[in-house]
């Protein structure tokens, strides 16, 4: 069989003036969302979502998709020139960012964080392209064992490797896990947590869940904070980078797509994650650490690199096996079972349109970014200046028809609201939403599985330690929890 | 630009909303029907082969009824949220559900819900298509017919859920057979058919259109079809009946009305809905869908719903299988 041919026949797909209209509409989405502070891509594709039913699932896949890396780019311009960093896959580039903007040389951070994503994003298309169908190959030897073990591992790795207190993650996964079983039993039928109405007995649903703890939850957190910390940099100076910013931005360009592309598979991962770990990657290599914070191009560089290559690898687990590795990736989930596509090992063979058309358009994707960015920064800039009074309430206004249209279903539209007042109150005290959803997403798939398994094994829980693939996934879940109190351990006998 | 961009936005997102139209008022007038655009209510989110197949349906349809179809989606609980929904409305004739034979047939015999609708609850317009169900195993299975499968004993088997036909045919076929087999209910056809492909159950029921491409390539081995006749698309195939286990299930689809619709209105849009199910382009969905159309009138539909949920219970009570112990 020809391994290139649906490859080749994906950029047909993405050829196709429907589809490029929507993949150019994502990416510009995209960055406009990483532009405005506290709108970010989980939230405007949450909130999107409802829209997307009359959009044909490929294009409107490719937007989505869009709107995910497109705000990697976008991120950037308010992390450099406000140092309010749009998104929190570019917290890290405000350190370095901003000190460059101050010297005057915002162009130049800009600049450089364009290629870089542009390289990153470029480096991961390739790589998914050439293992999304080895892991889909031998994803059909991932059955109801595996997927238990999977699901624990991204749980637990959410909880640990989370931005936020482990224990605050944790709790958080287990009220997602809790209003996972809400619903009829997967399995048996029997309603569970319903309450006794009958809106209940399909569970939550996922968009619901997304739109109102990341979409009203985060306009809600931001109308609290209406003040701007500054009145954006009119000048930006030039946008091009000098030569010596690009030959000393080389190496963390390099690194950063090999580090964002692997943490992006990662359960857990992703780009906010890969950003810090890049960061921290380049203040370690570098000739001169203490450059760093004060405006060091690499401190750029590396990063904007890192989500870009993670923004896209993230998509790998996501479409080979239906798992998604982040919360951004649990609403993307969210939005091609709306599509009637259920993501898993055999979208590659089935979908193939559907699949190296979202793929290719990545690439299209990318290059447009490009394109646009540069020349672009000014016009975003003043974007920045749309007032949050207006933004937000038009925001919510928009979130609640999409809602609404659904099921057209008026309790589901007070379920949301519901669910972003709670998503406001646990920011306030410091709970983030991302632990929550993602266990929710995976909750169902994590008893479904287990119960499935221990039918398959005729209730015998050793039935696990018979599956390779399930086993190995089980010893990486016990390190992951063991490791850390050896080290303690060690630390203490080394003290002593 | 900036609100240019958000407007463009907003505008998009309202005429999602908009293309729902209510049926209230009262047009006691049926000799006037329609008067205004008839909702037809799906219960499945947009996408699904429900969906496709109302939508198909309803854009047919507004020549030969003489006024504009919409459609409605109100996904969950296999029909019941769409159902409760349109059956507690005005027997006006305009807003009317595509339902299944499952909610009525075989959910009840699974799953208590003194809730749940009766085929009372509404008024029965006309039947729309059948869907039947084929018994696969993996291609490289020693199990080359339903009789060697039957005479391996021990089997997991794959269903596409609680209170599905899937579940209720193969659990009718192996207590018919006196076969060792515990089911393992997945979230749909799909999963289903990746838990046969990957060898994680030994056979499942699903759809013909769930498992046509992966027979056609091989990947999966079809052992028997539970109709009453073999499928068109799987001519080799033979009925469980024709190896001698008379199991009958599959899955209809029917439209239905909130009770008490008067007849002439009930016969107008029966008749409609005959003329845009003859269309090319609804058929032409139904063949490359591999579901069969059914041509029933509203006493024919009553007489299916009840003579299967009948046959239903008689035979799992014959075979002494408690369905509701069945998970």
């Amino acid at each position: 069989m020809d391994l290139l041919s649906p490859v080749i026949a994906g950029f047909g797909v993405v050829f196709q003036p429907e589809n490029l209209l929507y993949c150019l509409l994502g990416v510009t989405l995209g960055m406009l969302v990483g532009v405005l502070p506290g709108l970010g891509p989980a939230a405007t594709i949450a909130v999107l979502l409802p829209i997307t039913y009359n959009i044909e699932p490929t294009a409107s896949i490719i937007m989505l998709a869009g709107i995910f890396y497109g705000a990697q780019y976008g991120g950037t311009i308010t992390s450099v020139l406000l140092r309010l960093p749009g998104e929190a896959s570019t917290v890290v580039t405000a350190l370095d960012g901003h000190e460059l903007a101050r010297q005057g040389r915002a162009g130049s951070a800009l600049g450089i964080s364009a290629i870089g994503s542009f390289v990153g994003g470029t480096v991961a298309i390739v790589a998914l392209t050439l293992v999304a169908p080895l892991v889909a190959g031998f994803a059909l030897d991932f059955g109801p064992s595996e997927y238990t073990a999977l699901a624990l591992l991204g749980i637990l790795l959410i909880t640990t490797l989370g931005t936020g207190s482990p224990l605050k993650s944790l709790l958080m996964a287990t009220v997602g896990l809790l209003l996972a079983t809400v619903g009829q039993d997967p399995l048996d039928g029997v309603a569970r947590l319903t309450l006794g109405t009958d809106r209940l007995l399909d569970g939550i649903d996922f968009v619901i869940v997304a739109m109102g703890l990341f979409g009203v939850a985060e306009i809600l957190h931001n109308l609290e904070s209406l003040r701007r910390p500054g009145t954006p940099m009119t000048s930006v100076g030039s946008v091009y980078p000098t030569r010596r910013d690009l030959t000393e931005s080389k190496g963390a360009i390099a690194r950063g797509s090999v580090l964002g592309f692997l943490l992006g598979i990662l359960p857990g991962g992703g780009a906010t994650m890969s950003s810090m770990a890049a960061y921290a990657l380049e203040k370690k290599v570098a000739k001169r650490p203490e450059r760093f914070g004060k405006g060091a191009v690499q401190g750029v560089a590396g990063p904007e690199t890192a989500n870009n290559a993670a923004a896209t690898s993230s998509f790998i687990p996501l479409l080979t096996l239906g798992i998604p590795a982040n919360a951004t990736m649990a609403v993307m989930f969210g939005a091609l079972l709306v599509q009637g596509i259920t993501p898993g090992p055999t979208l590659v063979d089935e979908k193939p349109d559907l699949f190296w058309g979202v793929v290719n358009s990545m690439y299209v994707g990318n290059l447009l970014l490009l394109a646009m960015s540069m020349p672009l920064i000014g016009l975003f800039v003043r974007v920045l200046r749309v007032r949050p009074t207006i933004l937000a309430p038009l925001t919510i206004l928009i979130t609640m028809i999409g809602v609404y249209t659904v099921r057209l279903s008026a309790f589901d539209m007070f379920l949301m609201v519901g669910l972003g007042v709670l998503g406001y109150l646990m920011k306030k005290v410091g709970f983030e939403p991302g632990p929550l959803v993602l266990a929710f997403v995976l909750g169902g798939l994590l008893e479904s599985s287990f119960r499935r398994s221990m039918r398959i094994f005729g209730g015998d829980v050793t039935g696990f330690l018979t599956q390779p693939i399930t086993a190995v996934l089980l010893a990486a879940i016990v390190l992951i929890l063991v490791t850390p109190l050896i080290l303690r351990l060690a630390r203490r006998g080394t003290a002593a | 630009m900036r609100i240019g961009v958000l407007l463009a936005t907003a505008a998009l997102a309202a005429s999602a909303s908009a293309c729902s139209v209510k049926g209230g008022g009262a047009d006691a007038d049926s000799s006037g029907y329609p008067a205004k655009p008839v909702e037809f209510t799906a219960p499945q989110e947009p996408g699904g082969s429900t969906d496709l197949l109302t939508r198909a349906l309803t854009k047919n349809l507004e020549k030969p009824l003489g006024a504009k179809a919409v459609v409605v989606n109100k996904p969950g609980a296999n029909g019941k949220i769409a159902g409760k929904d349109v059956f507690s409305g005005k027997p006006d004739g305009y807003r009317v559900a595509v339902m299944p034979q499952s909610l009525f047939a075989v959910g009840p015999l699974m799953i208590d819900d003194p809730d749940a609708i009766k085929v009372e609850d509404m008024t029965l317009v006309k039947g729309l298509a059948v869907e039947d169900y084929v018994l696969v195993v993996p291609g490289g299975s020693p199990h080359r017919t339903l009789k060697d499968l039957l005479g391996a004993g021990d089997l997991k088997y794959g269903t596409t859920g609680a209170g599905t036909g899937s579940q209720l045919s193969q659990t009718l076929l192996f207590g018919l057979a006196k076969v060792k087999a515990a089911p393992v209910p997945f979230d749909g056809g799909a999963p289903t058919v990746t838990a046969v492909l990957g060898r994680k159950v030994d056979v499942a029921a699903v759809h013909v259109a769930e498992a046509y491409k992966q027979v056609q390539a091989g990947k999966l081995r079809a052992l028997a079809v539970f109709s009453d006749r073999r499928h068109v698309a799987l001519p080799d195939v033979p009925t469980a009946k024709e190896s001698g286990y008379p199991v009958l299930v599959d899955q209809r689809r029917f439209v239905a009305a909130p009770p008490g619709l008067p007849a002439d209105v009930r016969d107008k849009l029966a008749a409609a809905i005959d003329k845009a199910a003859a269309s090319p382009e609804y058929l032409q969905l139904l063949k490359t869908s591999h579901i069969v159309p059914w041509n029933a009138g509203g006493e024919q539909v009553a007489a299916q719903l009840n003579e299967s949920r009948q046959r239903f219970t008689t035979m799992a009570r014959d075979l002494g299988i408690d369905l509701k112990a069945q998970p």
